[in-house]
């Protein structure tokens, strides 16, 4: 088998990131093995913010946990959503009695599970709402009954957004409308340069022939809305934001928050070309980066490649955005 | 009627066609299901060790505990299934009433959470006419014996009604026409699980 990761055991993967983590920040996390959760090292009285899902988008959750953002993140194995009762387990772990946000990815099993832990810790007699996070374009106008859009980027700008509003005494009402707006002026599209590997295997989850490009990729490696070849930076990045900006209806004089996120192998040489042609593609429009966050934040697993998110900001928005977070993965 | 014995029953008959099931799944689904079951049912063994039940209710904690320990879409749904029952059965013995009550809150519950209805070729296609013989039963003022037999052939009845159905809901759904043809996994555990009671 071709050697491209450091794994011991596939089965023992997450939990040992999960070890390594807390090791490297003892002073922001403490991770709890058996229900698998992380929490802050430090809580303090106000609303908690919960979220999780499969393990394989790192930084995304668990790098999250801390001051400013989240008070406990739920890791499933990779690409599985955690279970019900894990989701439970960091409910009580980080409600402090002024209630509990849970921000959730839109996925089948995601949903499902977090809407099961929500109903066993209101009968545990805590308060808890609920932001469905669903902003990738890619999956949009499906037929009815279907998933819907997926649940990709935004989320670092929920969780951070919210994150700074619960530090500032809002209520868990607040906290909630607040994440509800923020779902809703924010969209996402992705495309990917090379498939990603799941652990210990040696075959990427799709192939991909040499000068094409999969359009519309979400983080689980599965296969993209479509195939085309490859094109300059510019013309790709054109063509992921055309649709965000149609969605969010943005127009000139518009404020934005850009997400330039790496998808797991794209080096930041890379994703500063891309926000370079971002940027220069929305002052074309008449439409200023407020703020922007260019990194690898939510990636899927080793997948080369980038997403870009814009959410539509205001004072009130960008003034959270700035507060200042403490994470292993978001500081300042 | 000893719940624990019941509960002991599914267990063994999970063992013993374990393999029907993740078949079934590999038709219709992501061949995953057999292995997730047999995993909450070891956990199911273990809960009954540990917690020792006396009562039904009891029992069915330590089952919906186990199952929602489980990952994947159907464990965590069997979980809050299991969970009614342990709300509706509490501390009295079994009765066709008590079971009736608690197997609709069941069904209804599983049906809020996972979305699913009666046809979309899921568990639901065996819990709801499951449900509804126990409630004939109770009203006829039947024993509890007789209670479960009627509500182990609707749920198989119910469960085969699955075969010809296209999926709307969980696994099957994404593989459309390739699900037809093939009875849905859940439904048959739902069914395996009331045949179990009438033969502790």
């Amino acid at each position: 088998m071709a050697v491209r990761q450091l794994v011991n055991d596939p089965d023992d993967f997450v939990r040992e990131a999960l070890e390594g983590l807390q090791r490297v920040h003892p002073d922001l996390i403490r991770y709890h093995e058996d229900p698998a959760y992380v929490v802050r090292a430090q809580q303090s009285d106000k609303v908690a913010l919960v979220s999780g899902g499969g393990s394989g988008h790192e930084p995304l959750h668990t790098g999250f946990v801390g001051t400013g953002m989240l008070d406990a993140a739920v890791p499933g194995a990779v690409f599985a959503s955690p279970t019900a009762y894990q989701i439970r387990a960091a409910i009580g772990a980080a409600d402090r009695g002024r209630g509990v946000l849970l921000i959730v990815k839109n996925y089948t099993g995601d949903v499902l599970n977090f809407r099961i832990a929500a109903e066993l810790a209101a009968e545990d007699g805590i308060q808890v709402r609920t932001v469905l996070v669903d902003d990738d374009l890619a999956t949009d106008g499906q037929e009815d009954g279907a998933p819907g859009r997926r649940g990709t980027a935004a989320v670092v700008a929920v969780e951070k957004i919210c994150g700074a509003a619960a530090e500032n005494g809002a209520s868990l009402d607040e906290v909630a409308a607040l994440g509800e707006r923020i779902v809703s002026s924010a969209r996402t599209m992705a495309l990917a340069l090379a498939a990603c590997t799941q652990p210990g295997q040696d075959k990427p989850s799709f192939d991909l022939p040499d000068g094409e490009i999969e359009f519309g990729v979400g983080i689980h490696g599965e296969h993209g809305i479509g195939r085309r070849p490859y094109a300059p930076v510019r013309e790709l990045v054109a063509d992921l934001t055309k649709p965000i900006v149609a969605a969010l209806g943005l127009d000139r004089g518009d404020r934005v928050i850009a997400i330039v996120n790496g998808l797991g192998s794209t080096h930041g040489l890379e994703l500063s070309v891309v926000h370079r042609e971002l940027s220069v593609f929305l002052d074309g429009l008449g439409v200023r980066i407020g703020r922007a966050l260019v990194g690898s934040y939510v990636t899927a697993l080793d997948m080369r490649g980038c997403s870009i998110t814009l959410l539509r900001a205001d004072d009130e928005l960008l003034a959270l955005w700035d507060s200042p977070v403490a994470t292993p993965a978001l500081t300042w | 009627m000893d719940t624990r014995a019941w509960i002991e029953r599914f267990a063994a008959v999970i063992d013993e066609r374990g393999t029907q099931l993740t078949e079934l799944d590999r038709l219709a689904g992501d061949g995953d299901y057999g292995t997730n079951l047999r995993l909450a049912l070891a956990k199911v063994r273990a809960n009954l060790y540990l917690d020792d039940p006396r009562t039904p209710g009891a029992v069915f904690t330590s089952v919906s505990n186990a199952f929602l320990h489980t990952g994947g879409t159907s464990g965590p749904l069997f979980g809050m299934w299991f969970r009614e029952f342990a709300k509706g059965l509490g501390d009295e013995e079994l009765s066709a009433r008590s079971l009736s009550v608690a197997a609709t809150e069941a069904e209804a519950t599983v049906r809020r959470l996972g979305g699913a209805e009666v046809g979309h070729k899921t568990m639901v296609d065996a819990m709801v006419p499951a449900a509804r013989a126990l409630t004939a039963a109770a009203e006829r003022n039947a024993d509890v014996e007789t209670a479960l037999k009627d509500a182990a052939q609707a749920a198989q009845v119910g469960a085969l009604s699955t075969e010809e159905m296209l999926a709307k809901r969980g696994r099957a759904s994404y593989v459309g026409e390739h699900a037809r043809g093939v009875v849905d996994p859940g439904a048959l555990t739902v069914a395996w699980f009331f045949e179990a009671a009438t033969a502790a």
